[in-house]
This record gives C-alpha cells, structure tokens and sequence, in this order.
C-alpha cells in the first residue's frame, strides 16, 4: 500500500489538483462502460436463441421481416402445425424421459457408491482402479459402440430404451470421479462418530453421507439429466424405428423434410429446449457449481 | 505371553482389512460390471471385428485378416476426413479455447451483474448439438438468413457459409464455439479465483502491465486447467458428430450429411455411414470397427503427446508437496 502511495504523490503536481470525486467519476465512468458493453455483447450473443423463438411465433407474412424480434402480431399456429407434421411428439416426450429420468437416477446411485468406496475404503489395487476408470475417459464411445450394438441386437434390445438405459445404471467414469473428490471433502468425524454409533458402512453410507452429498447429487445430477435429454448419436443408432424415437431425433426429422416451414422448425426447437431453459433459470448455480468442481477435480 | 500378544492382535486386523475389502467390492460392483461390460470386453471385440467383415446379414463375422487395415491405407476417403477433423482443430477447438478465456477474464472478478452476464454466456451450452444447428443452420441461410442480411447492409455479398466446401467447416466451429464457450468460461473463472490476488498485485507494483501481468502470473496460475480444457476438447474435436448432421443433412437421412462435397464428414460420420451402409465391398461393422480403432489410437496418441508436452508448460502451485499424490 505504501509503494503505490508513494507513486501516487511522484505523480505530476497536476493530477493532485481535481477535486477527490474526480478518481472516482472516472472508476464509475469506467465500470458504466464495462456494463453497457457486457449487455449488449451479452444480448447479442443469446440474440440467436431469441431469434428462434420468435420466430416460431410470427405469421408467414412477416417470418423474415428484421423488425420482428417481438413478433407482431403473434400466433401459435406453427405449434398447431409441429403436431400435425409430428402427430407422436407426446409419445417422443416420453420417450425422451423416461431414458433421462431413470438413466440419471441409475447413474447417481453407482457412481456414488463406488465414488465413496474409492474415497473412503482401502483395498488393495485401489489406486490401480482409479488409473483404469480415468484411463477409460480416453476411449472414444464410438469404439465400444459397435460391439455394443451387436450384444443388444443379440438380446431384441434395439429399438428399445435399454441399450440406452442400461449401461448408465452401471455408473459412468466422470461421475465416479466426480463423487470420489467430492467425498473427499468431506470431514471423517462423522463416519467415525456413526461407526460409534454402531451403524455399518451401508448404513453410514446411505443415512449419513449420502445427504450430505446433496449438492453433488444435484449438480451431477443436472448435468446427466441435460446430457441425456440433448442426446442424439447413440439414440440415431439404436432407436431407428419412429415409435420409439427420443426428441432430438424428431427434430432432426423436420430438417431436409420442411426446410421451408421455418416456424414449425423453430417451434420444434423451442419446445424441446424450453424445459431446459426454463430448469436452467432456477438451477443455474448448481450446474456452474457442479462444472466448476468437476474441472477443479483434475 | 507378550510374544503372542501382537500376532493375536493382528489376526483379526486382517480380517477387519478384509472385510473392508470385501464391503467395497459390493460398493464397486455395478461400477465394475460397467467397466468390463461396457468398456473392457467391448473394446477388446471390436478391435476383433476390425479384422472381419461383416454386414449383419451374415449370421458371423467373417475372418479377413488385414484387409480393413489396409484398406484403410487406400480409401481416399480416410485422408479427407482427417483433413476435416484437423480443420475443426484448428478452427473450433482453438476458438474455444481462446475465447472462452477472454469471456472468463471479462466476467471473473465479483462485481455487481456479473452472474448475469455468465449464465447468459453459458446458456448455449445447456441447449441440444441438434436444436442449436438448426437454429444456425437458419442464421447461415444465405438467401433470408440474418448474418448474411447484415452483412449486405454494408453492401457486400457475404460468403456461402454452408454451401462453400472452404467455409462450412468454419462455420461449424463458429457454432460449436458458440456453445461451449460458457463450459470453458466457468472452468477458467474458478481457476482464476484459485489464483491468490497477491501475486497480479505484487507484479503491478513491480511495473508489470496487464498484459505482463496475465502472460507471466496468471496464465502460469492457471495452466493446469488449460491443459485440462485442451486434452478434453481435443478428445471432443476428434468425436465431432452432432452438429454436422444438424447442419449439413440434406435430404432427411443422416447418411446425408457430411457436404458439401464431404467437406464436413467427420471421422464419427464416415464410421457411421460405414457402419450402415453395405454398398460397398468392405462397408460393414468390420471397416467400422477399423475406422473406430484409429480414432481411438488418435485419441491415445494426443493425450499422451499433450502429457508429454505439458511439463514444459504446466505449472502446478503445490508442485512437490502432497499435490502429487492420489490426483490424475
């Protein structure tokens, strides 16, 4: 503090002379212009998002017109329109999840538990098991895919969720990790003070340091439950059958077939995203929370 | 007495360490079952596969040596989608990186709004690869789309973007950086708040402009988590695959996408078209396989000269201490 004082009176005589407000005018002027720039950098880079959805709402008449960012006037009939092109988009709700729901509840429940045995057991080969589940990071899906998809073939599975559903139920990689770095966190006085309460490792597992992971459920939660519902490369190869396509596929499905109809396009997406967004307002923190963590991990 | 005392002792030690072990195999087992299942037996298979052929009509795989390999070495096509993936490297990864710092550095520091401005920047990111082509797909329109009407108001034609074999793949990257750049952003801005406000601060009194400052503090401060954002986004680059159909499929069938002119059809792509189509002699799972096994080996090979390369450059504060120990 001193040195930068010292500067400070070293300066010229004639930026002693404006008034004390004058430093400061200029720290406001400053952080002003810093927030007008960052909103409209902000706005324009949503505009994209902002642009489709209100385009899902114009007329034909004025789909391209620049003055429409709020669409005058309004209509719904490209809604209308998506369930007459698409007559099963409830049955692709449904789809969609059921593959989300139950995939990232399986996925929490295994990775947790062999998150927490890697964190908190010794056994031996334990750090050769953490080296072999980091190791897997670096396989391309794409590799094991096709083995895959001949297994679930063999046992009638395609065109069904389960070639999606059941390997999640087994725990993935990341989440494993994710959960073992987060239990390492936290204090060991209250595995101990269970212990002394005479409670085993399940139940200590379960009745006390599961609830206080609540924060990683919730973040690794999240971010399963969005990658699940955005999904699309292994859904196109297991789910070719109409019937049992998942949301993303039926958009897919709109282009080349209605290029033109932009707003039943947009309404398309606007409807599959808008779940999301929506979550993403009130979850936001969790999901930032939950990335930040999992990047910090490594 | 005294001698039998400690082998007494460690008796049921033991078998208090193996019943641990033993507790945690069943807390480990659906992970494992996983692992081999899904992992280990599938990649083993498949590198078998990249030896047959086989077109699903076959009951079996059929034994053909090499000959996917070698294959390999003649299809025009492997090299052309390698160019592209080393297009997308050096457009979309490379953007990502860069910008999704200059976001984290605009928003890091706690100020009033500033949470606003980063959940807008990182909502992309929460949205379907499918949905956001599509909407870009429509941005990159060049007859009614907005990118190229603004770009007429300063009366030049804008570029064919998606039409264009030179700026497809470009525009894709645009995209795709577009969408993770608030992924990016929120890493690098807990690693910025990692970095101890002494040390930029010393460095100012020291004379160090903000330039100086960033390139010699906090870039070092925070190159583990560049290191971390390259590897992942390299291994991301290679499996580049939704935003491609989403944006380049004419026609309604995935088999379509790629264009123009194959300047957009990824390493993922091709194996999928190999994968689904049997119109040629060796297209099937087998060539699929093969194709999968060398973006395996990519991916391997990238990772470890990454490794290699980041002792030069990565520098880890705790270096020497505990740090080392149980961390990837």
């Amino acid at each position: 503090m001193t040195v930068t004082d010292t500067i400070k009176v070293g300066a010229p005589s004639l930026a002693a002379q404006p008034a004390p407000g004058f430093h400061q005018a200029r720290k406001r002027a400053r952080t002003g212009f810093y927030h007008v720039g960052m909103t409209v950098l902000v706005v324009l880079y949503i505009l994209p998002v902002l642009w489709a959805a209100s385009m899902s709402l114009r007329t034909d008449a004025h789909m391209f017109d620049a003055d429409q960012l709020i669409p005058h006037p309004i209509t719904f009939e490209h809604y209308v329109n998506l369930f007459t092109i698409l007559p099963d988009f409830g049955r692709y709700v449904g789809n969609t999840v059921l593959i989300a729901v139950v995939g990232t509840a399986g996925t929490l429940l295994s990775s947790s538990l062999a998150g927490y045995a890697l964190a908190r057991f010794t056994f031996p080969g334990q750090r050769a098991l953490l080296m072999v589940i980091l190791l897997t990071l670096m396989v391309p899906p794409q590799v094991t895919l096709i083995p895959q998809y001949v297994i679930f073939r063999n046992l009638n599975w395609l065109d069904t969720p389960l070639p999606i559903i059941v390997p999640m139920l087994f725990g993935g990689a990341l989440p494993t990790f994710f959960f073992r770095q987060f239990f390492l966190t936290l204090p060991r006085e209250l595995e101990d003070a269970a212990a002394i309460d005479g409670a085993g490792r399940w139940r200590t597992f379960f009745s006390v340091m599961a609830p206080l992971a609540g924060p990683a459920y919730l973040a690794m939660g999240l971010l399963t439950f969005v990658q699940l519902w955005n999904s699309f490369f292994v859904n196109s190869i297991y789910l070719q059958d109409q019937n049992q396509w998942v949301l993303t596929q039926a958009l897919q499905s709109l282009i080349g077939r209605y290029n033109s109809q932009y707003g039943e396009i947009m309404a398309g997406v606007t409807l599959v995203s808008l779940p999301i967004v929506i979550g993403y307002v009130f979850v936001q923190r969790w999901v930032v929370r939950g990335i930040a963590f999992s990047g910090m991990a490594n | 007495m005294g001698e039998t005392a400690p082998s007494s002792a460690q008796a049921p030690r033991s078998r208090a360490r193996r019943r641990e072990a033993g507790t945690a195999l069943l807390f480990l087992l659906p992970q494992i079952f996983g692992l081999v299942a899904f992992v280990g037996v599938p990649l083993g298979v498949s590198l078998y596969y990249s030896f047959t052929h086989w077109d699903l009509v076959a009951p079996e795989p059929t034994w053909i040596g090499l000959e996917n390999w070698t294959h390999l070495l003649e299809d025009e096509r492997v090299p052309k989608v390698l160019w592209n993936t080393i297009k997308f490297i050096f457009t979309g990864t490379l953007s990502f990186l860069l910008m999704s710092l200059v976001a984290a550095l605009l928003t890091y520091r706690p100020r009033r709004g500033v949470a606003f401005y980063r959940a807008l920047l990182f909502l992309p990111y929460v949205l379907s690869q499918i949905a956001v082509g599509i909407v870009w797909r429509w941005m990159f329109n060049t007859e009614s789309g907005p990118i190229n009407a603004a770009i007429e108001l300063f009366g030049v034609d804008g570029p064919q973007w998606l039409l264009d074999p030179a700026t497809a793949m470009p525009a894709i990257a645009l995209v795709t950086t577009w969408q993770g750049l608030g992924y990016g952003m929120t890493l690098y801005i807990a690693s910025l708040h990692g970095v101890p406000e002494a040390l930029p601060e010393a460095a100012k009194i020291d004379g160090a402009n903000a330039w100086q400052r960033f390139r010699h503090v906090m870039l070092p401060m925070i190159s583990p988590t560049v290191l971390f954002l390259v590897v992942t986004s390299l291994i991301g680059a290679l499996q580049l695959f939704d935003p491609v159909v989403a944006m380049t499929t004419s026609g309604g069938s995935i088999g379509m996408a790629g264009g123009p002119d194959d300047s957009t059809r990824t390493v993922v792509l091709y194996m999928y078209n190999q994968m689904f189509n049997y119109n040629e002699r060796l297209s099937g799972l087998g060539y699929a396989a093969a194709i999968a096994w060398v973006l395996a080996l990519l991916t391997f090979v990238l990772t470890l000269v990454q490794w290699a390369f980041s002792k030069r450059w990565v520098f880890y504060a705790g270096e020497g201490a505990a740090k080392k120990g149980g961390q990837g």
